[in-house]
């Protein structure tokens, strides 16, 4: 038989799991073994163990196969055999809510849980309670108050967790189990105790003072399990966090008195509960940070730090010592308490230590540490936003951790780091990029070497010397496989795009690029060769340093259809919808802790949605490509009113669309032919209503209103609408739901409806802003100036005028990088609706109020009096 | 069955195993006759009513009986079906003083004999009119008018008289099924 095994397992590739190739159906049939007489145990038990491995491994059972299989297993009930009974028990709580009927086991677990063998007991209670629903609870409920207070103490452990099971659906039968559970609770077991609190803390939990009442009980006899105490600790910290009362109270006296326990892990719950307790004073922590130092725990000490510094700084002595502690992971918290408590002057020193401790480690044991352990490196990049005057320690700290062995995970967090210091600290820009360019000169993983690639081509030629990073890069298109060398090549076109002196050596670098083995590379290379070529500052803006801003499913779409209609028209790039979500997430992207970002959803984005929803309705054909759907719809009415009407309005080139999303909340009407009449304040021209033909009780529908843009007067873009929904009642029975036949006419005053400038312009992520601005030229420049006497920081005023334009703050400029300075330039972007990029710079000046002024360029001249006459 | 098993059953050192199904309708009082027939000291006290089923075992002189008592709540009824296949016996059930629901159990009754996994299969059944002690309850051989008994061709059938509280009669029916399963062979 062994021999056996071990050839099938040759055959099949050596996998040591026996279940691996189970099929279903095979398995199934299998199982009619269990209607044979006599029972043979052990195959049945194999059996069902090949049918509790399909199950979990996620296999869909039907309910008809399940039920089959459920009641051949219930046969089995007849054998003794133990292993095979409890195999029963497993699969009954498996199948429970997979097969019909499953409550015909009941008598014979009610039967196994009254009997003698008390191995049977425990698991049939929990199986019988996982197969009983409310209805059929009544009939089993004398049991269970029995197995409550059964002596045994794993059936009475059993019979307690499975009624905090069904406390969940049966409440009311439960809570007539108190007393049982109140006897339990006196019980010598230490689980049985616990368990037996824990339900009647979940039948009290909605009675403050019952809960209170217990905890004084417990306060005054004490309990013999630790875990009890334990969660009458969190209970008791629970209560007190919802009181937010005084630390006067008995809870705070009971947790207090915890510390003292004899237990380790009741003391340790008893310091935590307090440290964790919301504005305790440094007194009252006193106590519990003396009790977590009594078992160096310096994990809870880290989080302790963070919320109170200064109680901690008393134990930073302590916590220099435990730097060298032979424990590793104890060390490394250590080092970070100190970090964040440290003062300036200790951080020399402490970088000292770390960088010889971090030499000592092995590298696994890095790899394990640091991906849990993000505090390392996120802890000093907190750091170095406090001292920003220690950054070139920081950095060459984190270039030597950089050069050192280790994982990916444990490099991309110290790239990270440097990247986002480079961002924060202008000064240190050219230490971060000449330490970065080394560390790829020697570095295996692609990602971080083409992210790091990309990174110099974005700020090297905004450096002083840009030439010294061209040996870098350059040598990375000799020595690199494909993906790098792509990279390498993109950067080498910025640095050629951006700088004149270095334009010609850059062409003969990329001229040999051109003949490279693999064709991205050689795209890429014949690609920026020639833009360069023509030496134009617009094209290379264009097309070097600013990438695509359309959305990369939309363009595949938009190819795709043209693929299919051959046309004589050269295909429109403007057509495209935009990218909705601009990559505006970059700050959060650097940040280590987000560092695993999930990777951008390819699928049809809301707009996409939007947009083939739209093109179902025939009137709205021959609109165009839609521009821009607003991103929140609005409330026309109350929320607690009897329709409820929602708004989402829709851009197109020359019109525009808003679809009402109607919710009818009244069970005894429906109304039909449903329409939104608005009346315009400008010049716009309402064109067609598309009603909702049919709308029942709580059913949503969507009903459209088309309006052109008004012509004459092209920069009254901003209009109020008045609405008015428009429709014909039928009453109808709140319970059948059949109408009358006759109806009425009624109407509905909703409320106004705003179109602002920042529905006509799409949020656009350009790289850099100086090149497009470049690109743009002044032919259609305009200037003026504004005061702003109602805004009082720099920051708000960016703020509004983002959102009012709508339009995307580029690199990071709407924050002001130096505070003190009361004067802010921010550069904007966005792509008006037709499809003309549209830039706008203000310069805003703080005295005692906002003084600003806006430039704004755009290829035509309406984007540009459209934004000024808005602005004012 | 094994050879050593069928060596063991025929010098009598293992009793033959027989698979029984106890059916019947509610409250006709078919845990207490499976109850009365167990061995004294693994009798239960009180008699609940059955959800689903549970299994007994008990023996008679030659014979291992393991019975599948089921439920008679209307809801149970049709899950019966799924333990006809192994069944090789039926004790049917009657309460005599329930005159009313007699026509439910000879309902039932037909259900029972038409079901393709009975109806080809020369299956004995036994049938205890129970509650004798009832002052209503009909004789057995009124019940035996009343479900039409005479109309089964294809299978041996008993009826006896019973009073499962004090066990009058349970052990004549018993006797019965061992005198059929000891003369005839039983298909296994």
């Amino acid at each position: 038989m062994l021999k056996k095994f071990d050839k099938k397992d040759e055959e099949s590739g050596g996998g040591s799991n026996p279940f691996q190739h189970l099929e279903k159906s095979a398995v199934l049939q299998e199982a009619r073994v269990f209607n044979e007489t006599p029972i043979n145990p052990r195959k049945c038990a194999h059996i069902l163990t090949k049918i509790l491995y399909l199950i979990n491994q996620g296999e869909h059972l039907g309910t008809t196969e399940a039920t089959e299989a459920f009641f051949a297993m219930t046969k089995l009930f007849q054998s003794n055999d133990p292993t095979l009974r409890r195999m029963c028990y497993l699969t009954i709580k498996e199948m429970s809510c997979i097969a019909e009927d499953v409550i015909i086991v009941t008598s014979s677990l009610t039967k196994d849980m009254t009997g003698k063998e008390d191995n049977y007991r425990g698991p049939a209670v929990r199986a019988l309670c996982q197969i009983t629903d409310s209805t059929m609870l009544q009939a089993i409920e004398r049991y269970m108050k029995q197995a409550i207070v059964d002596k045994v103490p794993s059936v009475s452990s059993s019979a307690l967790v499975s009624s905090l099971h069904l406390l969940k659906c049966s409440f009311d039968v439960v809570k007539r189990w108190v007393n049982e559970a109140q006897e339990a609770a006196s019980n010598d077991n230490i689980m049985v105790q616990y368990h037996a609190l824990g339900l009647l803390y979940h039948v009290r939990k909605n009675d403050r003072l019952a809960v209170n009442k217990m905890i004084s009980k417990v306060t005054r006899h004490g309990l013999k399990s630790p875990f009890a105490y334990c969660m009458m600790i969190r209970v008791a910290s629970k209560q007190l966090e919802e009181e937010d009362g005084s630390r006067d109270s008995p809870l705070f006296d009971f947790i207090e008195s915890c510390l003292r326990n004899k237990h380790e892990m009741v003391v340790y719950e008893a310091a935590s509960a307090i440290v964790n307790l919301p504005g305790c004073s440094a007194k009252e922590l006193a106590p519990a940070v003396s009790g977590h130092w009594a078992f160096f725990q310096p994990a809870s000490h880290v989080y302790v730090a963070m919320k109170h510094p200064s109680a901690v700084t008393a134990c930073n002595l302590d916590l220099e010592n435990l730097v060298t502690d032979s424990n590793r992971s104890i060390a490394t918290l250590a080092i970070t308490t100190l970090l964040k408590t440290g003062s300036e002057s200790s951080i020399d020193r402490l970088m000292k230590q770390i960088s010889s401790f971090m030499s000592e480690i092995s590298d696994e044991f890095q790899g394990t540490c640091y991906p849990q352990d993000t505090h390392g490196p996120q802890g000093k990049d907190a750091l170095c936003q406090k001292y920003p005057r220690k950054h070139a320690v920081l950095m060459n700290f984190l270039f030597t951790m950089l050069r050192e062995e280790g994982g990916f995970e444990y490099k991309r967090a110290i790239v990270d780091c440097i990247i986002s210091i480079i961002e924060e600290n202008s000064e240190s820009k050219e230490t971060g990029l000449s330490h970065l360019c080394e560390f790829i000169e020697d570095c295996e993983f692609t990602v971080l070497a083409t992210r790091i690639l990309h990174l110099l081509g974005q700020e090297g030629p905004k450096t002083t010397n840009p030439s010294k990073y061209i040996r870098f890069i350059y040598n990375r298109v000799v020595l690199e496989h494909e993906e790098v060398r792509a990279g390498a090549v993109s950067a080498l076109a910025k640095f050629g795009a951006q700088n004149e002196e270095m334009l010609p050596s850059i062409l003969v670098l990329l001229k040999r690029c051109v003949m490279d083995d693999d064709n991205e590379v050689r795209d890429r290379a014949t690609f920026y060769l020639n833009v360069l070529e023509q030496k134009q500052k617009a094209l290379n803006a264009g097309y070097i340093l600013n990438g695509l801003t359309v959305s990369i499913p939309g363009l595949e779409r938009a190819l795709q259809q043209y693929t299919l209609e051959p046309s004589e028209k050269p295909f429109d790039l403007k057509s495209v919808p935009l990218a909705t979500a601009p990559m505006a997430e970059q700050r959060t992207e650097s940040t280590p802790i987000t560092a695993v970002k999930q990777p951008e959803k390819v699928a049809a984005t809301r707009q996409e949605i939007f947009q083939e929803q739209l093109a179902a309705v025939p009137e709205f054909r021959g609109l165009g490509p839609l521009f821009k759907s607003s991103p929140e719809p609005v409330a026309l009415t109350e929320s607690e009113t009897e329709y409820v009407i929602r708004c989402t309005k829709h851009t197109f080139t020359n019109h525009m669309v808003f679809q009402f999303d109607c919710t009818n909340t009244l069970n005894d009407q429906t109304l039909e032919n449903v329409t939104v009449q608005m009346e315009p304040t400008e010049a716009y021209e309402v064109l067609c209503y598309v009603p909702a033909r049919s709308l029942p009780y709580n059913q949503p529908g969507t009903c459209y209103t088309l309006v052109a843009l008004p012509k004459e007067d092209p920069t009254a873009v901003a209009c109020t609408f008045s609405c008015m929904m428009k429709f014909t009642v039928k009453d109808c029975d709140p319970t059948t739901g059949e109408t009358d036949d006759e109806g009425y006419e009624d109407e509905y005053v909703l409320e106004d409806l705003e179109v602002t400038v920042a529905d006509h312009i799409q949020k656009v992520m350009k790289l850099n802003f100086e090149a497009a601005w470049d690109e743009v030229g002044d032919e259609f420049e305009k200037e003026e100036t504004f005061t702003l006497s109602t805004i009082k920081t720099l920051e708000e005023a960016v703020g509004n005028i983002v959102k009012f334009l709508g339009m995307h703050p580029c690199e990071r400029s709407d924050k002001s990088l130096l505070p003190y300075i009361p004067v802010l330039l921010s550069s904007l972007l966005g792509v008006f609706r037709g499809g003309h990029d549209i830039l706008v710079r203000s310069r805003l000046l703080l005295l005692d109020t906002v003084t600003m002024q806006v430039t704004a360029r755009s290829l035509e001249e309406l984007p540009v009096d459209i934004i000024l006459a808005s602005v004012g | 069955m094994g050879l050593l098993d069928r060596l063991s059953v025929l010098l009598g050192l293992k009793k033959k195993e027989v698979h029984v199904l106890c059916l019947g309708l509610d409250n006709s009082g078919k845990t207490t006759i499976i109850n009365k027939l167990k061995p004294s000291n693994a009798q239960s006290q009180n008699i609940l009513p059955t959800i689903g089923f549970s299994i007994e075992k008990f023996k008679s002189s030659s014979l291992s009986f393991t019975v599948f008592d089921m439920s008679g709540q209307g809801r149970y009824r049709n899950l019966w079906e799924h333990y006809y296949k192994e069944g090789q016996a039926i004790i049917f059930v009657i309460d005599s003083s329930d005159r009313l629901r007699m026509v439910v159990a000879k309902e039932e009754l037909d259900t029972l004999l038409n079901h393709p996994d009975i109806k080809h299969r020369r299956i004995p059944i036994l049938f205890f009119a129970n509650k004798m002690d009832l002052r209503d309850a009909v004789t057995s051989v009124k019940v035996s008018q009343l479900l039409c008994l005479e109309n089964i061709k294809d299978k041996p059938w008993h009826i006896c008289a019973s009073d499962a509280i004090k066990g009058e009669g349970l052990q004549e029916g018993v006797d019965w099924l061992q005198d059929l399963s000891t003369a005839t062979t039983w298909k296994l």
